[in-house]
């Protein structure tokens, strides 16, 4: 019993630097056996950083012979080695789901000898937990680079969400850090996971009762940070990769700096937190909001603005385009405005049919007066009071640029 | 003008409304079991009436929209010492203007009650993360304390996801519990002892939890009031990891 107390400990400690454990976009009723899957996510618990926990995240194994330099399981790390047989993943999942402690499973693992054998035994542990003991919960599996294809086709039947983390943006940083992997080998299982999703979704059109391939779809990660890869090759890597592979979902995950090497930074750099958020800012722009990368940044500076959040950054780079007049533009045009989301600009849009949205409603539809006033009018006045400059506004938004801004914007999916 | 008492049911309540229109203004609606009656107040006993409950449930969604009918419900579940009157004040100004009325996002009343409705909503997905079972050997039981009344809300849940189990939810602040069985579940008054003595499979899995619990969280990124905001404390108490 202690022993499993400490392969789970092992496992779950070299896992928990993956920050891609959301759970959701996938409806699934259970079918008399144990579980199903809501389309929102759930939140079963918050760890003491503030981070969601829904999935169970755990390695198979940490034993790895490849040799990462910025991975705690590289093969000439001295750490302490496990792993678990699919039989203890499936017990442990489905004894931790009846207590509903978790909405599922997120499986990954390190290469023991190489992918094919290593991805044998994660579809063991699937096969367990679907067939066996019918388990209907939420599954995302880690793809390792270069498993071969007939095994991951087999593996997205059973599993919600697959991944293959791109981790570094570059073949010249893979080169330097992660020596046995390949930019095409991580690339090609992600554009086949996208061509059977694809396939996939073609046939369960034309016949009935075809099972789901990854129906969650497939998502990636990056490590931000370890390498020397600026925001502007970030954002447009991530753009590339929702454009060709429609993945559902990139995480940007800063590096702990865990390791002395001297490609990385010093242990005991902090981590780029703020860099990290403002690129989950930015990435929702790009998802939601209909901005391009070039427009968040470009070449001539290209990292994000760590003070500003990247959409008032694009704002006051672009006062020309401003005040707007909310009674009268479009909806892709007031979610460029800063203060006003999603929702809210849905909001004025389904007010203004019946009458004109006033300055005294905007607050109680939820927009944030204080940083949108500057950038429109309403009814045609302008409420901002102060000359349009974008120093000036700056100013009055944020008087201590500099004062500790708290990190709120976690992985909500 | 009469004060109407109900009998704490959402058919009581919505029968009420109907008397409202059909026989007597209300001059307020309240639980029976707690008025004060004052002598200077008339006040009437409502017998809660199928039929009249369900023309006033058809008529709100028709009338006014099923969005309306959803917000209602939710009031009535919600914790608010005067929900009754809320959904009084609400259900008069949707029947005069109708589907817009949850657009009227400036008037107070409608504010409120939207931030109400959302609340009740929000606690009870809440609630679908937070639930802890203990198997007792028999059925797996969990105690809650949430703000609203929201135990009606997780049944579908829970009791589709745990279709071949057996489970209690108990809400210890309101003395009632969810009992599932093989997917069928309803809502009962409860009061029973809840301290089982705690099986060593049970304990097993509840120091695997912990432990992970403890792991999981990042040290260089502690953020406790992060931590708090998402799960405030107040819900820690029924809590296997904390
Ligand atoms: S493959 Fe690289 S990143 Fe993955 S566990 Fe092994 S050393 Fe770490």
């Amino acid at each position: 019993m202690n022993q499993a107390l400490e392969k789970l400990r092992i496992l779950a400690d070299a896992a928990k630097y993956d920050v891609s454990c959301a759970s959701s976009g996938l409806e699934r009723k259970n079918s008399n056996g144990i579980g199903n899957s809501k389309s929102f996510g759930i939140c079963h618990s918050w760890a003491s950083d503030g981070r969601c926990i829904s999935l169970l995240k755990i390695l198979l194994t940490n034993k790895c012979v490849y040799n990462c330099v910025y991975c705690v399981n590289r093969c000439s790390a001295e750490t302490k080695r496990a792993s678990l047989e699919p039989e203890e993943i499936a017990q442990i999942t489905i004894e931790f789901y009846r207590r509903n402690y978790i909405e599922g499973l997120f499986l990954s693992s390190a290469v023991e000898i190489n992918p094919d054998t290593t991805m044998e035994k994660m579809l063991k542990s699937l096969q367990l937990l679907r067939e066996t003991y019918s388990f209907n919960g939420y599954i995302h599996a880690k793809i390792i680079p270069g498993t071969s294809s007939g095994l991951i086709n087999k593996i997205g039947i059973l599993a919600d969400r697959i991944s293959v983390n791109i981790e570094l943006p570059s073949e010249s940083s893979l080169q330097l850090l992660a020596p046995q992997k390949k930019l095409s080998a991580i690339l090609s299982p992600m554009d086949h996971i996208h061509n059977k999703i694809n396939e996939n979704n073609d046939l369960r059109k034309k016949f009935k009762g075809i099972d789901k391939f990854a129906g969650a779809g497939q998502s990636t990660q990056m490590i931000i940070g370890a390498s020397k890869e600026n925001d502007y090759l970030i954002l447009n890597a991530a753009q590339q990769m929702y454009h060709k592979f429609h993945l559902k979902r990139v995480y940007y995950s800063a590096y702990m700096p865990v390791v002395s090497s001297s490609l990385l930074p010093v242990p005991s750099s902090p981590p780029p937190l703020k860099r990290e958020n403002r690129l989950y800012q930015a990435d929702w722009l790009l998802r939601f909001y209909f901005f391009k990368a070039d427009e968040l940044i470009d070449l001539s500076s290209p990292f994000l603005d760590l003070d500003l959040d990247p959409k008032m950054s694009w704002a006051l780079r672009n006062m020309h385009q401003f005040p707007i007049e909310i009674n009268r533009v479009s909806y892709e045009e007031l979610l460029r405005v800063p203060g006003i989301g999603v929702r809210s600009a849905y909001k004025i849009v389904a007010q203004r049919r019946r009458a004109a949205v006033k300055y005294e409603h905007l607050a109680k539809m939820g927009i944030v007066v204080k940083r949108a006033k500057y950038f429109i009018t309403c009814c045609g006045k302008y409420y901002g009071k102060i000359s349009l400059k974008p120093e000036t506004i700056k100013n009055a938004l944020f008087p201590e640029i500099n004062a500790e801004q708290q990190l709120t914007f976690w992985d909500r999916n | 003008m009469v004060d109407y008492l109900y009998d704490g049911s959402f058919e009581g309540l919505l029968t009420c409304v109907y008397l409202h229109y059909y026989e007597e203004p209300a001059s307020g609606v309240f639980l029976e079991s707690q008025y004060q009656s004052d002598l200077l107040r008339p006040y009437k006993c409502v017998v809660t009436s199928l039929t009249c409950s369900d023309k006033v449930y058809f008529a709100i969604r028709k009338k006014i929209s099923p969005l309306a009918l959803q917000n209602t419900y939710y009031l009535y579940l919600s914790n608010h010492i005067h929900k009754e009157m809320l959904v009084l004040e609400y259900l008069k100004k949707g029947f005069k203007i109708g589907i817009s009325i949850d657009d009227q996002h400036a008037d107070p009343l409608i504010h409120d009650i939207h931030i109400l409705s959302k609340k009740v909503l929000a606690e009870s997905h809440r609630f679908l993360g937070l639930i802890r079972f203990t198997d007792t050997g028999v059925f797996l039981y969990s105690a809650i304390q949430p703000d609203h009344n929201i135990l009606i809300l997780l049944g579908d849940h829970f009791s589709d996801r745990l279709k071949n189990e057996k489970f209690i939810i108990h809400d210890q602040r309101r003395s009632k519990a969810l009992i599932s069985s093989d997917g069928i579940w309803y809502i009962t008054d409860f009061d029973s002892k809840t301290d089982f003595p705690l099986q060593k499979k049970e304990e097993y899995y509840r120091s695997l939890w912990k432990n992970y619990y403890n792991h999981i969280g990042i040290g260089e990124r502690k953020n406790p009031k992060l931590q708090a905001q998402y799960m405030p404390r107040r819900y820690w108490k029924n809590l296997t990891e904390i």
